[in-house]
C-alpha cells in the first residue's frame, strides 16, 4: 500500500516536471542570432529602454526595434556590426530573434498599462542594463502575475494613484 | 469554416458507430499524440522584427482605412479595421452621409470573401497554370483578330456605378470599336426601371427617406431585407418606431404581402394577397385618395382613368378587409408628404406606376421619395437580353466573350442552353475571383484583386463620391480588372500612353476631373483628405421633381384593370438576405446564418401556406418539384405561417457549385421567365410531391412561447399607454446573495425590440470580432450552431396571419448568473465591473453551465471546428481574441476585448471613460441602433436612461438571474381597424 502511494506521487511529480512548460523556467538564456548586448546599450551609454522598444508605452507588445532604428546611431558609431545592419536594412530583411518571455496564447499581456503605470521594465525583466546576453528573471507562472497585481507598491512610483491591478480574469484572457 | 475540415470531424469522431477496437487505437493514437504535444514547441518561438518599420503600423494597435464596396448599385461606405497590415473586421464608414457609419451583413461578411481558400491564385489557360504574359499574349492575338474581321467582342460586366471603371471600358472601346459591353444583375427586378422609364422618361434611382414618413405601404417590398438600400431603410424606418414616452411619435405600417418576409414581421397592418392583386389594390388606394380624400391626380390625368378600380369592389374582388384599406387612405390622406408607398421590385411595371401616382398625390414625391440628388441608373441586360445575347453567341456572332466578375453559367435563365451556345465563340475569357461555373466553360482565366486590394470610386449620388482603397497587397498572383483591361487597351493601340496602373488612372481622372478648378488645397491634399475619408462630398445642384407623364399612367392602369384573377399557384423568387444572387455562396459565415424569419440555414426552401399545405399534403422538408411548364426544380417545403394562400416564395442564389455552396440548396434561376413584365413573379406554377424529403436545418424549432410572459413582449400603442412603467430597479429584487457592489463601471446593454428589426447583421459582425466557427448543416441541425447572439422569433396568434415578436439573445451578463455555481473548475465566473467571465483555458467541458442556463446563451465547441480550416482563413480571426479548441464552452462577452481596450486607453490618456466610448461589434452594426452599450453606474449614460424606460423588462425576470441586459418591448401601432387577438 504505501509503495503503490509511492510509484502514484512519483508518477505524478515526474510527469509534472517533464510536462512543465519551458517558460516556468529561470535562466533561460538563448544565443541570439546577433551578440546585441544590453550591457553596452542600457549599460554603459544608457540609452533608455524606450528608445528602441518605442511601442511599450503605445500597445501590447513592446516590439523588437526594426534595423532601421539600430542605424539612427549606428550609421556614425564605430561598430563591427554596423555594417551587417545597414546591409540588412539595404536589402529589406531582418532576423529571427529568439523569444524569451514567452506567454501562451490565452494571455493577453498590455505592455502599455504596465509602462503608463509607471512600472520600471526592471521589475520584471530584470536589471538588463547589467547582462551581455539577456537571461530569463522571472517564470512566468500566473502567480506572479497575480502577486503583484495583489501588492503593487513596491513597483510602483511613491505618490502613485494605483492601489491594486486588475484581478479580473478578463483583464487578461478573453 | 470548410465543409472538409467538418466531414473530417465528423469522421474520426464517429457519427457512425465506432467499433470497441476503434475507439480503442483512437484513444491510443490521441494518447501518443498528447505525449508530442507537451515537448513544448510553442515556447520556443521567435520574434521577427521589421527591417524599415512602415511609418503608420504599431504591431497591436489596429488600423482603420475607409474604402467602399459596391453590390449591384448600391456603394457601402465601409471602414475597415487591419491589424499588422491584414484586414480583419468591416464596419460602416461614419464618415457616409447616408449610410452613417453602418453596412450590410454582406459587406461585413466579405472579410471571408478576401481570405477565401478557393480563390484563384494564377492565370489559367485550359485548366492549366499560366502566366500573366502567357494569357495576355493568346488574349491580344485573339482580340487583334476579331478587330481584324471586323467581329465584335462582348464584355459582360455587373452594373457599373464606378465613373473610372466607365471610363475604361471607353477607353478599352476607342481600341476595340468592336466591343458590346452589357451590364447585368442576375437577381434584380427591373419592373421600377420600366415603369420609371415610361412615367418619366429615364430612371433616377430614388432614395426613399423612411425617417421622413408616419406612414408607409409596401406592396411585396421587403425594403429592410432583400432590397437594394436596406441599410439606410432600416435606420430610417426604427428613427420613427422607438417612442421615449407613449406620447412620441411611432409611424404607421401597412404591409401588403404574399410571402411573410423580415419587412412585414414588422408591420402594423399585414394584409396578405396575391402578388398579381397588387396593381390592382394600389390603384384602388389611388382610387379612393381621390374619390374620398379628394386629392388631386397629375395635371391632365382624368378621373375615368381610375374608374375600374372602386375601392370596395377591388376589396371584394380580392376577399381584402374594406375597414383596413379605408384606414390606409385615411391615414395617407391625414398626413401627405409624411408618407412612403413603395412596391416591390417582382411586381410588374403597373404596380409600380400605380405607387408612384400614389406617391406623387400625396406629396410624398419629392420629400420622402427623394431624386434631388439621384444619379441615373446605368442600362441593364433584361433577361429578355440576356436571352438575344444566348443567340448571337449560338450564331457565333462574337469574336471573343468577356465575362468580368459575373456568373451566367449559374444566373442565367437557360444556363444549359447558355453553355451551349458559348462553345461556339472561341475566345472565352474568365475575369474573376472564384473558378466558378462561367470559368470552368472559358479558355482563359484571369485572376482579379479581391476589392480589398483595389482602387476605384463609386458614384451613387451626384453629390458625392466614394472611393475605394485597398487594404492590403494583392495575397495572390492577380490584378485588379481596370489594369487587365488598361493593358489591353495600351497593347491594342500601341501606344505607351494609356496609364494601366489603377491608383495612378484613378488619380488622373480625379485631377481632370473632379478636383474643383480654384480650390485652394493642392490636389495631392484634396486627393489625400478623399482617400482617408473614403469619401467626397460635391457641390451639385438638386434635380428638379420629376414629370409624371399621364399617357403612360393610363397604359399602366389599362393593363392593371384587364389583369385576370390568376388561378394557378403564384411563385415569387427574391435574391437571398443572405447568398444575394449566388455571389455569397462559397462563404460560411453566410450560408450558416439563419434566415431572419424561417431560421431556416444551410438551403433555401418552397414555402407555402398552411392552407396550402393541408390541400397538397405536404409538410416540413417534403421534397417538391416546382413547374412551370418547361423548366422545374426541386426543392424541399417550408410551411410558413402568414404566406398567403395560393402563393409561394423561393430564394434565389442558392444550388452553386463550389466548396462551401457544393449541393447547398437549390437553383432557382431556372424558373425567372425570361421574357415578360415581371420576370420575378411567376404566375400558374405548379407544384408536385417529389420523391424523398430534404429535412430543413432550423436554428430554432419552436415558435411559440408557450405562454410564458417574459420572454418578449409585443404591445400595441394601446397597451403601451396602459401599462408603462419602468422595470423594477435591481435593488427591489428579491436574492439570496446580496447586491454586489461595483468599484468602477458596471457594464449594461439595452435591446429595442421596436427599434430592431431582425436583420441578423449583428451576428455577422460577432461572428467576424469574435473567431466564431461555422459548424456546418449537419451540426446546427443537432442544435450545436455557434452564434454568440441569435434572433429569436414567435407566431402571436392565428397560424394563418400571425404576428411576430422578435428577440435578440445573447449571454445576458447576469448578476446571479446560474452558471456560475455548477462550474466545478471556476470558468465561469463574475468579474468586479459586472460581467460574467468564461475563461477558456480553464473550461474542462463538462457543459454545466450551458445546461443551467435559461437563455441557452451559451456554446458548446463539440468538434474541433477551427484548426483545421484551410489557409489562409485563419488570417481572418481576431488577434484579440482566443481561438477556442475543442471541448470548451464559449458566449458573448459583451466584447470584453474592446472593453478593455477602450479602459485602458481612456485610463493611458488620464481621463474618465466617455459614454459610447466602447461599442460592442454588434452595436456598432444594428443599423436600427437598436442596440445600445454602456456603464449602468453613470446615471446620465444613454444606457441608464434607457435601462429605466417605461417599456424597459429582464427576460425571464421571474427566475431571479438578473441579467444586465434591459429589453425595450416591441411596439404596433395598427389602425383601429385591425383586430389583435
Amino acid at each position: 500500500m504505501p509503495v503503490g502511494a509511492l510509484c502514484i506521487i512519483v508518477t505524478i511529480l515526474v510527469a509534472g516536471f517533464l510536462a512543465e512548460p519551458d517558460r516556468y523556467a529561470i535562466g533561460y538564456e538563448p544565443t541570439q542570432p546577433m551578440p546585441f548586448s544590453h550591457l553596452i546599450h542600457a549599460g554603459i551609454n544608457h540609452i533608455p529602454c524606450e528608445y528602441c522598444h518605442t511601442n511599450a508605452g503605445r500597445s501590447r507588445y513592446a516590439t523588437v526595434p526594426a534595423f532601421q532604428t539600430c542605424l539612427n546611431c549606428h550609421h556614425f558609431v564605430n561598430s563591427p556590426y554596423s555594417k551587417t545592419i545597414e546591409s540588412l536594412v539595404k536589402s529589406d530583411k531582418s532576423l529571427e530573434w529568439k523569444r524569451i518571455y514567452h506567454l501562451p496564447q490565452h494571455v493577453f499581456f498590455d505592455h502599455r498599462a504596465h509602462i503608463n503605470a509607471g512600472i520600471q521594465c526592471q521589475s520584471c525583466h530584470g536589471p538588463v542594463q547589467k547582462m551581455n546576453v539577456v537571461r530569463r528573471v522571472m517564470n512566468m507562472r500566473m502567480g506572479r502575475c497575480l502577486a503583484c497585481h495583489r501588492h503593487p507598491e513596491p513597483y510602483l512610483p511613491p505618490n502613485s494613484s494605483i492601489k491594486r491591478g486588475p484581478t479580473d480574469c478578463t483583464a487578461c484572457h478573453r | 469554416m470548410d465543409k472538409l475540415s467538418i466531414q473530417m470531424g465528423e469522421e474520426s469522431l464517429g457519427q457512425k458507430a465506432i467499433s470497441r477496437r476503434r475507439f480503442l487505437s483512437l484513444m491510443a493514437a490521441s494518447a501518443a499524440l498528447a505525449g508530442t504535444a507537451g515537448c513544448k514547441a510553442s515556447d520556443k518561438d521567435v520574434i521577427v522584427p521589421y527591417s524599415k518599420k512602415p511609418a503608420d503600423v504599431i504591431p497591436g494597435i489596429a488600423n482603420y482605412y475607409a474604402s467602399t464596396y459596391q453590390e449591384g448599385l448600391s456603394a457601402y461606405g465601409v471602414l475597415v479595421k487591419a491589424r499588422e497590415g491584414r484586414p480583419i473586421h468591416i464596419d460602416g464608414n461614419d464618415e457616409h452621409p447616408i449610410f452613417k457609419g453602418k453596412t450590410s451583413l454582406r459587406t461585413q461578411a466579405e472579410i471571408l470573401g478576401l481570405y477565401d481558400p478557393q480563390r484563384l491564385r494564377h492565370p489559367r489557360i485550359s485548366g492549366r497554370q499560366s502566366s500573366w504574359d502567357e494569357v495576355e499574349n493568346l488574349i491580344l492575338t485573339s482580340l487583334r483578330k476579331s478587330a481584324k474581321n471586323k467581329q465584335p467582342v462582348l464584355l459582360l460586366t455587373p452594373a457599373v456605378i464606378s465613373p473610372t471603371r466607365r471610363s475604361v471600358i471607353a477607353d478599352l472601346r476607342k481600341t476595340l470599336p468592336g466591343l458590346k459591353h452589357v451590364e447585368w444583375e442576375p437577381a434584380r427586378g427591373l419592373s421600377e426601371r420600366k415603369a420609371a422609364e415610361a412615367l418619366y422618361g429615364s430612371f433616377a434611382v430614388p432614395r426613399y427617406r423612411m425617417e421622413r414618413a408616419k406612414v408607409l405601404a409596401s406592396f411585396e417590398a421587403d425594403f429592410l431585407g432583400s432590397m437594394e438600400g436596406a441599410v439606410e431603410a432600416a435606420a430610417g424606418f426604427a428613427f420613427n418606431r422607438k417612442p421615449a414616452t407613449p406620447k412620441h411619435l411611432m409611424s404607421r405600417f401597412y404591409a401588403f404581402e404574399s410571402r411573410l418576409s423580415l419587412t412585414g414581421a414588422k408591420a402594423d397592418a399585414r394584409i396578405r394577397i396575391k402578388p398579381s392583386a397588387a396593381a390592382q389594390i394600389a390603384f384602388a388606394i389611388a382610387w379612393a385618395l381621390h374619390h374620398r380624400h379628394g386629392m388631386g391626380l397629375p395635371g391632365k390625368l382624368g378621373s375615368e382613368v381610375l374608374r375600374p378600380f372602386n375601392l370596395d369592389a377591388i376589396a371584394r374582388r380580392h376577399g381584402l378587409d374594406w375597414a383596413v384599406l379605408s384606414a390606409l387612405t385615411a391615414d395617407l390622406a391625414r398626413v401627405g408628404r409624411e408618407s412612403l408607398v413603395l412596391a416591390g421590385p417582382a411586381l410588374p411595371p403597373e404596380a409600380h406606376a400605380a405607387v408612384a401616382l400614389i406617391n406623387f398625390m400625396t406629396g410624398a414625391e419629392g420629400h420622402s421619395v427623394d431624386t434631388s440628388h439621384s444619379v441615373d441608373a446605368p442600362p441593364l441586360a433584361e433577361p429578355l437580353d440576356m436571352a438575344r445575347l444566348s443567340r448571337e453567341l449560338a450564331r457565333g456572332a462574337y469574336g471573343a466573350a468577356i465575362f468580368c466578375e459575373t456568373n451566367p453559367s449559374y444566373g442565367f435563365v437557360n444556363a444549359d442552353e447558355f453553355n451551349h451556345d458559348l462553345a461556339k465563340t472561341p475566345m472565352k475569357i474568365f475575369l474573376g475571383l472564384q473558378e466558378d461555373e462561367t470559368a470552368r466553360r472559358c479558355d482563359v482565366i484571369l485572376p482579379i484583386n479581391h476589392w480589398l486590394e483595389s482602387w476605384n470610386d463609386f458614384e451613387t449620388s451626384t453629390d458625392l463620391l466614394s472611393l475605394q482603397q485597398p487594404l492590403v497587397q494583392p495575397l495572390y498572383d492577380t490584378r485588379q480588372t481596370e489594369e487587365i483591361l488598361l493593358d489591353w487597351a495600351k497593347e491594342l493601340t500601341e501606344s505607351s500612353e494609356i496609364e494601366t496602373e489603377p491608383r495612378q488612372y484613378l488619380m488622373a481622372r480625379w485631377r481632370k476631373e473632379v478636383y474643383p478648378a480654384g480650390t485652394p488645397a493642392s490636389f495631392d491634399q484634396f486627393w489625400t483628405a478623399a482617400v482617408c475619408d473614403g469619401i467626397l462630398r460635391r457641390q451639385a445642384v438638386s434635380r428638379p421633381l420629376r414629370r409624371m407623364r399621364p399617357e403612360a399612367l393610363k397604359d399602366a392602369a389599362r393593363s392593371a384593370a384587364s389583369a385576370e384573377a390568376s388561378t394557378g399557384l403564384e411563385l415569387l423568387l427574391e435574391p437571398d438576405l443572405k447568398v444575394w444572387d449566388g455571389r455569397y455562396a462559397n462563404i460560411g459565415w453566410l450560408q450558416e446564418l439563419p434566415d431572419p424569419v424561417s431560421k431556416v440555414c444551410w438551403g433555401n426552401y418552397l414555402a407555402i401556406s398552411p392552407e396550402d399545405s393541408k390541400k397538397f399534403g405536404v409538410s416540413d422538408g417534403d421534397s417538391v418539384s416546382v413547374a412551370d411548364g418547361t423548366q422545374n426544380a426541386v426543392l424541399p417545403i417550408l410551411v410558413q405561417p402568414g404566406q398567403a394562400e395560393g402563393t409561394a416564395f423561393a430564394a434565389l442564389g442558392y444550388g452553386r457549385k463550389g466548396d462551401v455552396a457544393e449541393g447547398i440548396g437549390t437553383n432557382m434561376f431556372p424558373l425567372v421567365a425570361d421574357d415578360g413584365p415581371a420576370p420575378f413573379l411567376r404566375l400558374g406554377v405548379s407544384i408536385s410531391r417529389a420523391a424523398g424529403r430534404q429535412p430543413l436545418v432550423r436554428s430554432q424549432k419552436e415558435f411559440s412561447t408557450q405562454g410564458r410572459g417574459d420572454i418578449v413582449r409585443l404591445w400595441s400603442m394601446d397597451e403601451y399607454r396602459r401599462n408603462a412603467k419602468p422595470p423594477k430597479d435591481e435593488k427591489e429584487l428579491a436574492t439570496l446573495y446580496g447586491n454586489p457592489e461595483w468599484p468602477e463601471h458596471k457594464w449594461g446593454m439595452a435591446v429595442d425590440l421596436s427599434a430592431c428589426v431582425g436583420c441578423a447583421t449583428c451576428q455577422i459582425s460577432c461572428q467576424s470580432e469574435n473567431n466564431i466557427p461555422v459548424v456546418g448543416p449537419e451540426q446546427v441541425s443537432r442544435g450545436r450552431i455557434m452564434h454568440w447572439v441569435r434572433s429569436d422569433v414567435y407566431y402571436v396568434g392565428p397560424k394563418e396571419n400571425p404576428e411576430l415578436a422578435h428577440s435578440l439573445i445573447m449571454c445576458q451578463q447576469c448578476d446571479d448568473a446560474p452558471c456560475e455555481p455548477v462550474c466545478p473548475v471556476s470558468a465561469s465566473v463574475h468579474s468586479s465591473d459586472g460581467l460574467n467571465e468564461q475563461v477558456y483555458n480553464r473550461c474542462i467541458g463538462v457543459r454545466y453551465c450551458l445546461a443551467n442556463c435559461p437563455y441557452i446563451a451559451r456554446r458548446f465547441n463539440f468538434f474541433d471546428y477551427t484548426s483545421s480550416i484551410k489557409d489562409p482563413l485563419a488570417l481572418a480571426f481576431n488577434p484579440e481574441v482566443t481561438v477556442r479548441p475543442r471541448g470548451v464552452a464559449e458566449k458573448c462577452t459583451f466584447c470584453v476585448q474592446r472593453i478593455r481596450n477602450g479602459t485602458q486607453i481612456a485610463k493611458d490618456q488620464n481621463r474618465p471613460l466617455r459614454d459610447g466610448e466602447i461599442v460592442p461589434a454588434c452595436a456598432v452594426a444594428c443599423p436600427a441602433d437598436a442596440i445600445v452599450f454602456g456603464d449602468l453606474k453613470d446615471p446620465e449614460s444613454r444606457i441608464s436612461k434607457l435601462s429605466r424606460s417605461d417599456r424597459g423588462f429582464k427576460v425571464l425576470e421571474e427566475v431571479g438571474t438578473r441579467p444586465a441586459v434591459t429589453y425595450l418591448a416591441e411596439l404596433k401601432n395598427p389602425p383601429k381597424e385591425v383586430r389583435r387577438v
